[in-house]
């Protein structure tokens, strides 16, 4: 057997065009999982009852069920409610035109990844000592105040190897978007195959194409994590 | 008469742990709060400072009385900003600098205009003499530097009264004396201070009014003079006997 090296080499620059929008994917569902589960953390260790475990039940929910599952359930359930929707509104646009799948997979990974970093943010908050609030207490400050300058710095620092990990699952976990017809990096791979057959070559472009993108996120997260825990550092 | 506890009352779950606790403390005094462990008196400083929920008692302090079961936030807060805590532990925030522990407070707490917080955190810390120190994280911080900023992080705001729960316990011995000797001076300069500790000397030394209780009762009050020579009851004269044999034995027989 033989590799199609100028087909490969071709496809690993077409390749990279699919990284676009597997970036910008990952860019903003962080943008919003990582208030979001931060919030979601804060309540389900502060909050009553009812409203904590309904925090609980929403990850394990999200963390018991295979991500395959939740993304067809999402693409075949939340165009079908929108259109309903915008038709009892009486708007007479049509959802399955006017919402590209781009949406669609940024709703199920939002969803996702919100659930996995209310966990990594609980366990770092929890890894914070009660005495540092009650210090910020008794100098005056409010607990909101205390949150924003004290814990939520170091609960931080805590969880970037946490966030690091679930940011290279998502970059990773986003390549399940061709099912929703994205064009990231692995449908644009699977599309460049399919016309001359070359599969093997077309994923080994993929492949390597994810191991970069990976790697130099990993990076950033270890200049991240030297730089936001100098404070911890021994000298 | 700056500030008056009266009738603290603190259960944790079925025992009670204060059982009536009352205490007045004058402008300049320096109250030092002696005691077996488990006694209450951690539990007492705390519900001062509302860091523990009282079940019952009242407070006068600075011309205003508030319950300490049920005092609103704003008077929460109102306490909060004329009081100041030190804690046996340091507590010092772990992600700023020895200048930004002192900062954070007065500008985030109280509203100071940064720079002049910056001032006013400089001089509490020469005060203690951390300046040197002042770009430090606590964690490259000895326990007595540690704990001297944190003195100066409790000074920096003048609060009315400082509390200080133990604040030379979790130290290693050699370091003990370098924390003393600024609580000392603090002392000497008309601070009024509450301090539950262990250290009969600086008890002795410093303390104009000496406060020993047991099983979450204050069991004598009195001078320090009084409380170490001429402890009236016998629970007193068993425990200083138990942590101060010796002297304790020449005080009984001169
Ligand atoms: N948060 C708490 N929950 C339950 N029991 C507590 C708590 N804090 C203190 N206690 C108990 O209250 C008693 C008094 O504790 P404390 O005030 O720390 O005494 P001291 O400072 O005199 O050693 C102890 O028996 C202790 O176990
Ligand atoms: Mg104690």
């Amino acid at each position: 057997m033989r590799l199609d090296f100028e087909f490969m080499q071709e496809t690993f620059l077409l390749v990279w065009s699919g990284a676009g929008t597997t970036l910008s994917l990952t860019a903003l569902v962080l943008l919003v999982s990582i208030p979001l589960g931060f919030y979601l953390a804060a309540v389900r260790l502060h909050s009553g009852l009812i409203i904590s475990s309904a925090v609980r039940g929403y990850v394990s929910f999200v963390r018991g069920t295979p991500i395959i599952l939740q993304i067809l359930l999402v693409y075949s359930l939340l165009p079908s409610l929108l259109n309903a929707a915008a038709q009892a509104a009486g708007l007479s646009v049509n959802i399955f035109d006017l919402i590209e799948p781009f949406w669609y997979a940024a709703v199920v990974f939002t969803l996702n990844t919100t659930a996995l970093l209310t966990e990594v943010f609980r366990s770092s908050l929890t890894a914070i000592p009660k005495g540092q609030l009650e210090a910020g207490l008794t100098c005056g400050m409010s607990a909101f105040k205390t949150y924003l300058h004290i814990i939520v710095p170091q609960a931080l620092a805590v969880a970037l190897p946490g966030l690091c990990n679930a940011t290279v699952n998502l970059v990773k976990g986003t390549s399940l978007a061709f099912l929703m017809t994205v064009k990231d990096i692995m449908a644009v791979g699977k599309i460049a195959a399919s016309y001359g057959y070359n599969y093997l070559e077309a994923y080994l472009d993929v492949f390597l194409v994810y191991l970069i993108l990976c790697t130099i996120i990993q990076l950033g997260y270890a200049v991240l994590e030297a730089r936001l825990s100098t404070f911890r550092a021994k000298l | 008469m700056l500030m008056s506890i009266r009738n603290v009352k603190k259960n944790f779950h079925h025992t009670q742990v204060l059982k009536d606790v009352s205490l007045n403390v004058k402008k300049g005094d320096v109250v030092a709060i002696i005691g077996p462990s488990g006694s209450g008196k951690t539990t007492f400083l705390r519900c001062l400072s509302f860091l523990e929920q009282a079940d019952g008692g009242e407070m006068d302090f600075n011309g205003r009385t508030l319950s300490l079961a049920s005092a609103s936030k704003k008077e929460i807060a109102a306490v909060r900003k004329q009081t100041a805590f030190v804690f046996q532990n340091y507590n010092l925030f772990a992600n700023k600098t020895a200048l930004e522990n002192v900062t954070v407070g007065l500008v985030s707490g109280h509203g100071m205009a940064r720079d002049k917080a910056k001032k006013v955190a400089l001089a509490a810390l020469q005060k203690v003499g951390m300046a040197d120190r002042a770009d430090y994280y606590p964690a490259h911080l000895s326990g007595g530097q540690q704990q001297r900023v944190a003195i100066a992080r409790a000074i920096a705001a003048s609060p009315d009264v400082i509390l200080f729960d133990e604040p030379t316990s979790a130290l290693d011995p050699e370091l003990v004396s370098e924390v003393l000797q600024v609580m000392k001076e603090l002392a000497q300069e008309g601070t009024t201070m509450i301090v539950v500790t262990h250290e009969m000397k600086f008890a002795r030394e410093a303390a104009t009014h000496v406060v020993f209780m047991a099983d979450g009762v204050v069991v004598e009050e009195g001078r320090a003079e009084e409380i170490f020579t001429a402890p009236k009851e016998e629970r007193t004269r068993r425990f200083l006997q138990y942590i101060l044999p010796e002297e304790y034995a020449a005080a009984v027989l001169i």
